[in-house]
């Protein structure tokens, strides 16, 4: 496969919430930035991420109450929403960013899912 | 402080869509505060007009700065070399910013970006409230420094209209009844009888009846 047809994706995820292992961007290229926290997350470093080529951003939080910083997963989903928001007033799909709440069952096949479904492209 | 919402993104668009280059300018005070129009605003406005250019193909160029405020002239000047290579100004500051720009740069295409809406206060982290009409006249001494002629709706100087209920405004319920906290602060401070002074129909001459207000000290002019 070209490898150039592979859709790029961001993660951003906490140090916290999961470690990630290279099997699990299978099919895609995966760049990940690691963040102590994810309240971390601002809309500019997201934005950048679409600028620099993304075709798809993940935001990857530890679950509400579990948030060692307490406010972090919080105020990560509200900079996602308000990021849809500016996708979809530019006319881009809004579904090419999500925010993910870090479970150890399930984030892994969440992910792979993302990667395969190519309705949340940008 | 002033606060401004930006403007919406298309509206932003159509605005600089003639243009091929475009410097978006930040103010870093008080749009700075309510979000609208500090280095972090500009910085996401302009990574989203790239994004949007680049979806319909469109060639403008975006170029960012951020002064500390532009209703100065000292400060508006730091901005003089990135206009010079522009074709037009997005201003991001309030009206007097984008004015005082106008008036400095008179040559330059200066557009606004945001909307200015009130002199205000930020209530709490990401609300803020309307408190001063600039009115030119102020009162607040008497009304326990709660002004009525903002933030009471139907502008009452002498006492409570009587349709709040439990102290909230019976025209938005999301807002107190400024009567209510005018009586609750006199109370607390002991001055109840302030009350008791009659306020004559107000004198709007020291507003905007007359047109655009200017300010003079005599004492700061050589």
């Amino acid at each position: 496969m070209n490898i150039d047809k592979k859709p790029k994706l961001t993660l951003f995820h906490c140090l916290n919430s999961f470690k990630e292992t290279s099997s699990m961007f299978d099919g895609c290229q995966a760049k990940t930035v690691k963040m102590a926290c994810s309240s971390m997350t601002k809309d500019i470093h997201l934005l950048k991420a679409f600028e620099a080529g993304a075709d798809a951003v993940l935001v990857l939080v530890c679950p509400e109450k579990g948030c060692r910083y307490s406010e972090g997963s919080m105020r990560a989903k509200k900079r996602v929403d308000y990021v849809k928001t500016i996708l979809d007033d530019i006319g881009m799909d809004s579904r090419a960013i999500e925010y993910i709440q870090h479970d150890s069952q399930k984030t892994t096949g969440l992910i792979k899912d993302i990667i395969q479904n190519n309705d949340i492209r940008a | 402080m002033i606060t401004a919402s930006q403007k919406p993104i298309n509206e932003i668009i159509k605005l600089i869509a003639p243009y091929k280059k475009v410097l978006i300018l930040g103010c870093g005070t008080c749009v700075k505060t309510c979000f609208a129009g500090g280095e972090d605003e500009v910085a996401v406005l302009a990574s989203a007009l790239r994004l949007s250019f680049k979806k319909k193909a469109m060639t403008i160029e975006i170029e960012e700065q951020t002064v500390e405020r532009q209703c100065e002239n000292e400060f508006i000047q730091e901005a003089s070399v990135k206009m010079a290579r522009n074709d037009a100004t997005l201003s991001l500051a309030c009206g007097a910013g984008v004015q005082a720009m106008v008036k400095r740069f008179a040559k330059n295409i200066v557009l606004p970006g945001v909307n200015t809406t009130f002199i205000g206060i930020q209530e709490s982290q990401g609300i803020f409230t309307e408190e001063c009409s600039g009115c030119g006249n102020c009162e607040l001494g008497i009304f326990g420094g709660v002004c009525p002629v903002t933030r009471c709706a139907k502008k009452l100087l002498n006492g409570p209209c009587g349709g709040s209920q439990k102290g909230i405004c019976e025209i938005n319920p999301d807002t107190d009844c400024a009567w209510h906290l005018i009586i609750e602060r006199l109370t607390t401070l002991g001055q109840l009888d302030n009350l008791k002074t009659y306020i004559p129909p107000k004198n709007w001459d020291t507003s905007l009846s007359g047109g655009p207000r200017k300010l003079v000290r005599e004492d700061h002019i050589i």
